[in-house]
């Protein structure tokens, strides 16, 4: 029986996420290929040629860009998330749960609603077309993710530890560094994975907040795409996909229910 | 060197008084138990001289200094919890070097000193173990050597003991013992088991409800309770009531002398041990009984006897008695022991 479900898992592994990846990768390696073939009719490497030939600086400047978004808006989305998850997983205070409420508007309410409202209020605080406005907007859809990760690992914190250091004579700064960061290290790795690749596939906001300005990778994909050469989409595609994949397999020790339960 | 003292602390928590009025020296290499049922405030107490809660009255003094103003990391006080709290993320010897580190202290310094702990405590050799690898006596032993390493002036610990199984308890007991005697380290010991207060400790302190009732040596607090309160946390569970009249307390279960008692003609409650009653199934003893009810203990038999108004318990190696016979009790003047205070009404067991 386990055999079975381990077999379901690999199969349903392969058909939802390598066989389109495979379609990718050979997409992007061919030159020819229309409807009713299996297979590419020609193969080739014009469209490699161009993601690092002809438009290489500019993927390179949307890879930079999008990379520094990304992770500018992690580290803040962590910074936030580990106290107020903290707040929210170890003491008890009046208005919790409208928190809660709160905090999950961005992810309920439709991501175009939310960059519109918000795209009229940057205007006013000049923040549009800024690298500072992109990093805020993705915010909203991130740290709901990273408080809600870091209140789940927090709710299951003792914090007996900490007494227990400070009897042993740490300091408060020590007592966070060398006691609860170490403690909750897994769900922090989470939560900034989390915001890491939301931030990174975030198209919308981007586009309706950064105004064109701030290219990051989806703005130059989707360009790309809408000239309709599909094997150099796919080309620009696979290089969109590698960081958040490499990211992924970097933290994977860190995935999985230990992370968010925090060690005991 | 180590002296604590506790003055006049009430501690409150949300309202609820939790201690109250607590007063308690604990002298220079001195292992003092705290005992009390779960809920007493005893954890409070310790806590509170560790520097974790703040009293809202009184005066904690550490070596003759004041350290209610100070954090808990100046206090020289270390506190040993019940579960044993490593740090999940070292390794047995990072666990216990922690509070040297702490002090800005590296290198073959703490390396030596770690060395020198575990083997104090039995652990020669599991240093580089990761923490889920060691049994749970071996981790409440990595705990305890992770306060003395730090040589604190004031050990605090909080039922260290209790997570463990009764042979695994009886070793730890034991080996903190020996320890205290070797480091002469001043420990306040905080447990709900009796047996574990009465061994380990010189002196015992027992909290109910907040407040300190008797403290004194083990064996002043079992054999001389100063109140029917004290007598029942001991397993005290046979209340007389008498009359003083010249030095001598009557009852109509027994007499015994009361020279040092003058409050003549008063009603007054006393209290004998189980096992100090003395039980046969002849009739020796002027006072008669009927067994009501027998327990098989072991190594003694648990018999409940109702003689009069009153419902003795008694534990005796004797093994011939059973349900419904009659039997001789007696009580021996020399054995009971008559409260002070007046009598404690509708208590009567």
């Amino acid at each position: 029986m386990k055999a079975f479900y381990r077999n379901m898992t690999a199969a349903t592994m392969i058909a939802f996420v390598l066989l389109p990846f495979l379609v990718l990768i050979m997409w992007s390696f061919s030159t020819r290929w229309f409807y009713p073939q299996l297979y590419p009719a020609q193969w080739g490497l014009r469209a490699w040629q161009y993601v690092f030939g002809i438009a290489g600086s500019q993927i390179i400047s949307g890879l930079i860009q999008s990379m520094l978004v990304a992770l500018v808006t992690a580290m803040i989305s962590v910074l936030i998330g580990v106290p107020a998850g903290r707040a929210l997983g170890l003491y008890n205070f009046k208005g919790k749960d409208t928190i809660s409420i709160i905090l999950t508007l961005p992810v309920i309410v439709p991501p175009l609603c939310v960059a519109m409202g918000l795209h009229l209020w940057f205007l006013k605080l000049g923040l549009t077309e800024t690298f500072g406005g992109v990093v805020l907007v993705h915010l909203t859809f991130c740290l709901p993710y990273s408080v809600f990760v870091m209140w789940g690992v927090f709710s299951n914190y003792n914090p007996d530890y900490e007494d227990q250091a400070r009897s042993l004579g740490a300091t408060s700064w020590k007592l966070i560094t060398r006691v609860m960061l170490p403690l909750t290290l897994p769900g922090i790795m989470v939560a900034g994975l989390f915001s890491f690749l939301l931030s990174w596939s975030q198209y919308l906001s981007t586009l309706i907040i950064g105004g064109g300005r701030v290219t990051t990778l989806p703005i130059l994909l989707f360009a790309l795409m809408g000239s309709g050469d599909r094997p150099v989409a796919a080309a620009v595609s696979i290089v969109f996909v590698a960081p958040a994949f490499l990211a992924l397999l970097f933290s994977a020790g860190y995935l999985g229910g230990r992370s968010i339960t925090g060690v005991r | 060197m180590g002296e604590l003292l506790m003055k006049n602390l009430t501690i409150r928590y949300g309202g609820a008084e939790v201690v109250s009025e607590f007063d308690l020296a604990v002298h220079d290499a001195e292992i003092v138990s705290l005992l009390g049922p779960s809920g007493a405030g005893k954890t409070t107490v310790l806590k509170a001289v560790a520097g974790l809660i703040r009293p809202q009255k009184g005066e904690i003094i550490i070596d003759g200094q004041s350290v209610q103003h100070l954090p808990p990391e100046k206090r020289n006080a270390v506190m040993v919890f019940q579960k044993s709290l490593l740090f999940p993320f070292m390794n047995v010897a990072q666990n216990i070097g922690f509070g040297l580190r702490m002090q800005g202290r590296h290198g073959r310094e703490i390396r030596r000193q770690i060395d020198r702990i575990l083997e104090l405590t039995e652990l020669t050799g599991l240093g580089q173990r990761k923490v889920h690898e060691l049994s749970g006596g071996q981790q409440q032993r990595v705990s305890l050597a992770r306060a003395l390493v730090l040589k604190p002036a004031i050990l605090l610990l909080d039922e260290p003991l209790s997570n463990l199984d009764a042979n695994l308890r009886q070793q730890m007991r034991e080996l903190i013992q020996d320890i205290q005697v070797e480091t002469r380290i001043t420990t306040l010991f905080v447990t709900h088991d009796q047996v574990e207060a009465l061994m380990i400790s010189h002196r015992v302190g027992l909290l109910l409800d907040g407040r300190l009732r008797q403290v004194g040596e083990p064996r002043e607090l079992f054999y001389r309770p100063v109140d029917p309160d004290v007598a029942r946390f001991f397993g005290g569970c046979n209340f007389i009531q008498g009359h003083v009249k010249n030095g001598m307390f009557r009852s109509e279960y027994g007499n015994a002398p009361a020279p040092a008692i003058n409050g003549n003609g008063h009603l007054l409650t006393a209290t004998i041990r189980p096992e100090d009653i003395l039980i046969t199934p002849e009739s020796k003893y002027d006072l008669q009984g009927q067994v009501q009810k027998t327990n098989f203990e072991g190594s003694a038999t648990r018999i409940w006897v109702q003689c009069k108004d009153t419902r003795f318990v008694i534990l005796t190696s004797e093994t011939g008695i059973f349900p419904g016979q009659k039997v001789g009790l007696h009580l021996p003047p020399d054995k009971i022991r008559i409260f002070p205070g007046g009598p404690e009404s509708g208590e009567m067991i």
